[in-house]
């Protein structure tokens, strides 16, 4: 009685009759101000690393000894022409910044989706089929979580040639495990639920009920919180970048231009902690979305 | 009868995740592109006696044979000699080595590692007792008062917290307390107080995953049946808090802290020592996978998944002690 | 003590949900609990019975708030008490039991160590080692085995029965003035909630407990309470003794309660049901088992085998409805499983329209499975959330293929109606039904294949009286225009009563008996049969009294089958052979089986050779 009164229809207010759980965990997100915060920081970031270096019309990559450590704006001797100050190169930092942020962004994106996919597969199999396939995938996944993100990325990055191709697969390679180990528990309580049984009953094949009833049910609410996932990813890049196993010279990565400015950090300390504050800002955007999303998840599950 | 039996299996798993791990390390290290002998013997040595080293030692070998030689070395004891680094200590640049290249001039691998290990060590030490002493108020208040400021000030924090980049934070700090401040030493080792700064960083990189979790699963227990029940039993809150939530929302802690924060831990470990030139063994390793020394890169991949399988094991048998469902 | 003294004196007492509107949720309720009596509160859900036990003891949490009256016990108005002075009363003088025993307690500790820890901190200068003693002393009374042994054992190794007793010894270890038990049978079977009645009614005239009883079931608050309020959305609609109550009921409402529960004895079986089928076989189940294994976590290499299922063998005849009955752990709903082919059986056949479907493959079923179908029980899980209701009725022919998407929707349209659905659900996703419509949803894509065999396991069981009286009577209909035949696999002996020619008892994987409705109700041969009819809670006078029939103790472990009868712990009339020979399923004088060494065999011919 007490339980009908307080989780009936009225307790999740964004739950719209008749529309996907995707919908619902998003529209119920959009409540919240720091969703919407981090959404337009984000967005108007993305906009800046697309448009900004064609309009600012300033090359990543083109040095400028005259030029070299030149101050930020807000200090003495700061010039509007290099906003963010030069390197000891004299290669202007906002541009660096930008393309950085893209890299970052695209690596940090394409590797989610690619561990997403992944992980969700082998969950959704192992979780299904049960018995020895799924002993069999656990026991690798358990093993592929027994190798810290690092250390095999250092391995495999610091032995061969990085690229961004090889960061992605590092990454996608590190990092599915956490969503199979995800996938694989909620379809197992997905499968025994009687819509998954009754399926089975009316005698679908083991395909149609894995994609058709299952996925579309338990895959969105994943998928919202993978956003904190490109987050993660984004860091790592930067990690590897100052390592010196990520992207490599000239192009411009936040991991280099962290790693270049500590020889200057005395004489020169915006060229490290000015860039990496933008990256900051960028991931506390994503972040701030994917805690909303996740709390509307949490939400909406515990209501159903 | 329960703990040996879970104990027996749980440790043959662990040294059967031990094998394949190690097994995957050993594989990539061979098939990905970057001949070891090159950077031992430096770039004026002659194709022949390049061939000729590589024979020796066995890299031409087949993968398999070569792992199972190397699985053997390891059941005795034996981790090998480093390719580089000479027993003196120090690593011996390739060109001085020349032809006469001899194995046994080379250091042990479990003795740099034995020298290496006790700073890293207090390192970890130091970042998992800063992380509690950062997370467990914070996390432990916000799950009480969940949906309320604390929970609210809690999510904000850990938001922060988790977008700073251990690079960047770990460079900001220096400039911050160690070059303009002066308060805290930092680069390299000489004295435990160097220690201090790197583990605040780790502190700050695991914090804000542990103060969710814990501020979840406080919560979540709090939501539990019994909870309420135990208030019109006649139970005060205060005393159903301290001996039963805290009881019950520390099983899926122990899960999150063995599985998720030591792994984050081990790997940002390296990273960390690395920035601040720290002496321990995360600093041998990348310094180790520049130079292709196989033997620690191999060793110390082992040894990280051996910590972290032995921390399940331990972390799984005190959770199906506090729960004695998870026997069943 | 003294006779009627009041204990407790509610006055118009209110309760609101605070919200974005004020809703009342009760409405002046007022009444007086006479000390050492039982006061029993009948409502339905939705009436706000549990939400009057729990302001009772005050214990009422936001968005719920007493907005007006009072309760006075012993003096102190608990509606107004505050926190810490509420607190000195509850556990100590003031107890409540409620209707979820499995999550009451700590779920890490040992039950007995909670009590004694409740115990402790109510009675201040108890000693550790005399609290437990006190634990002890009250686990024995109420009759729980071995109980030196449970005390340290973890509320998750209890049974519903087990714990709700476990419950009871927290509440009256403190010996309270005055108990609220809300709803404490509504979770278990029928002869398990039968023996927690007893036991409550044996301990509050020995503890001499005023005791205010919370249900929804009129013949469980009939078994026990003196005096009866009938609470009607947030109202006291009748007060008065309980046989007053049965015998002259004053309001309309109570009258309509009264009329609505059902008659086992006294009522016949609806038409539909009664009508001779012919005497063709749609299914044969022959001999049927199945087994689980589960690795036993304390030995090395040991699986623990439970047998869920062991040697089940019957026929259903067309347009016949033969019932299922048992309680949880019968195997009932394994047995479901196996004949609706979500399982395979381990050995034995089950044969539909000639066919041995028990080990066909996926595909070779497939064209089956459009004569046979199996609705589940849940209707809320039963139904994918993602998809359209229309969608969902046509998956079946989907499945199936070869039905063009025109041909599809005039079918799915077809049977909506047919069922009585609006067919403007079509387009709708099923978020927002109720439990009715949800459970006309799950029919109507059962019959989209146009069915002969429909398996209906505890299909109506999470329906109110009214919508199950109106799904009975479209299956009724159904029958009537296809011809079909239903399998109704159900706890609920009223239920069966009402639709079913034919009637098997399970118990403990086993059909135990097998008759003729009217024979399982009146001439049960069966103790087991017998233990059930006893159990039923009804205002209708008994056949089988619980005095006789109705034994202490549970089911044993399906993990660990006695040798012999596997009834013979609970029967009241065992005999020496029980306890070495397993008896068969043998035919009885009155044209019905029964697995039992005091039937006297006619013939040695079972139904299994």
């Amino acid at each position: 009685m007490i339980e009908e009164i307080a989780s009936g229809p009225a307790a999740i207010p964004a739950a719209k009759r008749g529309s996907s759980i995707g919908a619902q965990i998003l529209a119920l997100a959009w409540r919240a101000a720091d969703f919407r915060i981090g959404l337009a920081v984000l967005a108007f970031l993305i906009l800046a690393s697309l448009l900004g270096p064609s309009v600012l019309g300033l090359s990543a990559t083109k040095m400028d000894v005259a030029n070299r450590f030149a101050p930020p704006i807000f200090l003495e001797g700061g010039t509007w022409k290099h906003i963010l100050g030069t390197d000891q190169l004299g290669r202007d930092l906002l541009i660096r910044s930008l393309i950085g942020l893209r890299n970052a962004l695209l690596i940090g994106t394409i590797s989610t989706i690619g561990m997403f996919i992944l992980g969700s597969t082998i969950g959704l199999v192992a979780g299904y089929f049960g018995k020895t396939v799924d002993l069999v995938l656990m026991r690798i996944t358990d093993a592929q979580m027994a190798i810290p993100v690092i250390i095999l990325a250092i391995t495999i990055l610091g032995v061969s040639r990085p690229n961004p191709v090889t960061i992605i697969l590092v990454l996608v390679l590190a990092g599915w495990p956490a969503y199979a180990r995800v996938v694989r528990s909620v379809t197992m309580s997905e499968r025994r639920k009687e819509y998954v049984r009754a399926s089975t009953i009316l005698g679908a094949s083991s395909i149609r009920v894995m994609l058709q009833q299952i996925a579309p049910n338990i895959l969105p609410p994943v998928a919202f919180v993978a956003l904190l996932d490109v987050a993660r990813m984004m860091i790592f890049e930067a990690i590897f970048g100052f390592i010196g196993i990520g992207i490599q010279p000239p192009t411009p990565t936040f991991g280099t231009i962290i790693a270049d400015g500590t020889k200057y950090l005395l004489n020169a300390w915006w060229i490290t902690t000015i860039p990496g504050l933008l990256l900051a800002l960028c991931l506390c955007s994503i972040n701030l979305m994917g805690g909303a999303l996740e709390r509307a998840r949490n939400t909406l599950l515990r209501g159903q | 009868m329960f703990a040996l039996n879970f104990l027996l299996r749980r440790i043959v798993q662990g040294i059967v995740i031990i094998g394949l791990v190690t097994l995957l390390i050993f594989t990539l290290l061979r098939v990905v592109p970057g001949d070891p002998v090159r950077i031992m013997l430096g770039p004026m040595v002659a194709p022949s006696v390049m061939e000729q080293v590589a024979t020796e030692l066995g890299l031409r070998d087949p993968i398999p044979v070569q792992f199972g030689r190397y699985m053997l070395q390891v059941m005795k004891g034996d981790l090998g000699h480093s390719f580089i680094r000479n027993a003196q200590g120090g690593s011996t640049g390739g060109s001085r080595g020349g032809e006469t290249f001899d194995l046994q001039n080379r250091a042990k691998v479990s003795e740099l590692i034995a020298n290496t290990i006790p700073y890293s060590i207090l390192l970890a030490a130091l970042a998992i007792l800063f992380t509690v002493l950062i997370s467990f108020p914070l996390g432990f208040v916000a799950g009480v008062y969940s949906g309320k400021w604390p929970d609210r000030l809690s999510l904000y924090v850990s938001s922060v917290l988790v977008s700073l980049p251990n690079v960047w934070l770990g460079i900001v700090l220096i400039l911050l307390l160690s070059a303009w401040g002066g308060i805290l030493p930092a680069i390299g080792y000489n004295g435990p107080s160097y220690a201090i700064l790197p583990a605040l960083v780790l502190a700050i990189e695991l914090a804000p995953v542990m103060i969710r979790s814990i501020a979840v699963s406080v919560a979540n227990s709090l939501q539990e049946n019994y909870v309420s029940v135990g208030e019109v039993r006649g139970i005060k809150r205060r005393r159903m808090i301290t001996h039963h939530v805290l009881r019950n929302a520390s099983i899926p802690l122990l899960n999150l802290f063995g599985i998720q924060v030591i792994g984050m831990l081990l790997g940002s470990l390296f990273v960390v020592e690395y920035i601040f030139n720290y002496p321990g063994v995360g600093l041998l390793m990348i310094n180790a996978v520049f130079q292709r020394d196989f033997p620690i890169i191999q060793a110390i991949a082992m040894l990280s998944s051996a910590v972290l399988v032995c921390v399940n094991i331990l972390v799984d048998l005190a959770a199906t002690n506090i729960d004695r469902r998870l026997q069943y | 003590m003294q006779t009627n003294r009041s204990v407790l004196n509610v006055s118009q007492l209110s309760v609101d949900i605070e919200g974005r509107e004020r809703r009342r949720i009760l409405n002046e309720i007022s009444f007086t609990l006479e000390a050492d009596t039982v006061l029993g509160i009948i409502g339905q859900s939705g009436s706000g019975k549990t939400v009057l036990s729990r302001a009772l003891v005050n214990w009422l949490r936001p968005p719920l708030r007493i907005s007006g009256g009072s309760i006075l016990f012993k003096g102190v108005d608990l509606a107004t008490v505050n926190e810490t002075a509420m607190q000195q009363l509850r556990g100590r003088e003031i107890a409540y039991i409620g209707s979820d025993p499995a999550n009451a307690l700590d779920p890490t500790l040992p039950i007995g160590r909670q009590i004694a820890e409740k115990l402790m901190s109510v009675e201040n200068d108890l000693a550790r080692d005399a609290a437990d003693r006190r634990v002890l002393q009250m686990l024995d009374a109420v009759r729980i085995p071995s109980s030196r042994q449970r005390f340290h054992e973890f509320p998750f190794q209890f049974s519903g029965g087990m714990m709700q007793r476990v419950m009871i010894v927290d509440a009256l270890i403190t010996n309270p003035a005055f108990l609220v038990a809300d709803n404490i049978t509504q979770p278990l079977d029928v002869t398990i909630a039968a023996q927690i009645l007893r036991l409550l009614k044996e301990l509050q005239r020995d503890f001499r407990t005023s005791t205010v009883f919370v249900s929804s079931a009129l013949g469980v608050v009939a078994e026990i309470a003196d005096r009866v309020i009938v609470l009607a959305h947030g109202e006291v609609v009748e007060q008065q003794g309980m046989h007053g109550l049965l015998d002259r009921p004053t309001h309309e409402y109570t009258r309509r309660l009264i009329s609505e529960m059902p008659k086992i004895w006294g009522e016949e079986p609806l038409p539909t049901a009664v009508e001779t089928p012919a005497s063709e076989t749609v299914l044969s189940v022959r001999d049927v088992s199945k087994t689980y294994s589960e690795r036993d976590r304390n030995r090395f290499f040991v699986w623990n085998h439970i047998q869920a299922v062991r040697g089940v063998s019957f026929d259903v005849f067309r347009g016949e409805n033969l019932g299922i009955i048992g309680e949880s752990g019968c195997g009932k709903s394994t047995l479901s499983r196996l004949l609706g082919r979500v399982e395979a059986p381990d050995t034995g056949q089950i044969e539909f329209l000639g066919k041995d479907i028990a080990h066909m493959g996926r595909r070779q079923l497939l064209g089956l499975r459009k004569k046979f179908q199996l609705l589940l029980q849940d209707p809320f899980n039963a139904i994918p959330p993602h998809l359209t209701i229309g969608r969902t009725i046509a998956e079946p022919l989907y499945i199936q293929g070869g039905t063009s998407s025109v041909e599809v929707e005039k079918r799915v349209r077809a049977t909506m109606i047919e069922v009585g659905l609006q067919e403007d659900l079509y387009d709708l996703l099923p978020v927002g039904l109720s439990a009715g419509q949800r459970q006309r949803v799950n029919i109507a894509r059962a019959m989209v294949l146009d069915p002969e065999l429909l398996i209906l396991d505890e299909t109506l069981s999470a329906l109110d009286q009214v919508e199950q009286a109106k799904l009975i009577e479209l299956f009724g209909d159904i029958q009537k225009r296809r011809g079909i035949t239903y399998i109704y696999i159900s706890h609920d002996l009223s239920l069966v009563r009402r639709v079913c020619n034919r009637i098997a008892v399970m118990y403990l994987g086993r059909v135990v008996e097998l008759a003729s409705n009217t024979d399982i109700f009146f001439n049960p041969q069966h103790p087991y049969t017998r233990a059930l009819l006893s159990a039923v809670p009804a205002i209708e006078e008994r056949r089988y009294l619980p005095e006789t029939y109705l034994m202490e103790g549970e089911p044993p472990s399906p993990i660990n089958i006695p040798a012999g009868c596997s009834f013979r712990s609970r029967c009241p009339l065992p005999i020496e052979i029980c306890a070495s020979v397993d008896p068969k399923l043998s035919a009885t004088p009155s044209d019905g089986y029964a697995a039992c060494h005091l039937i006297t065999p006619i013939a040695q011919s079972t139904i299994n050779s």
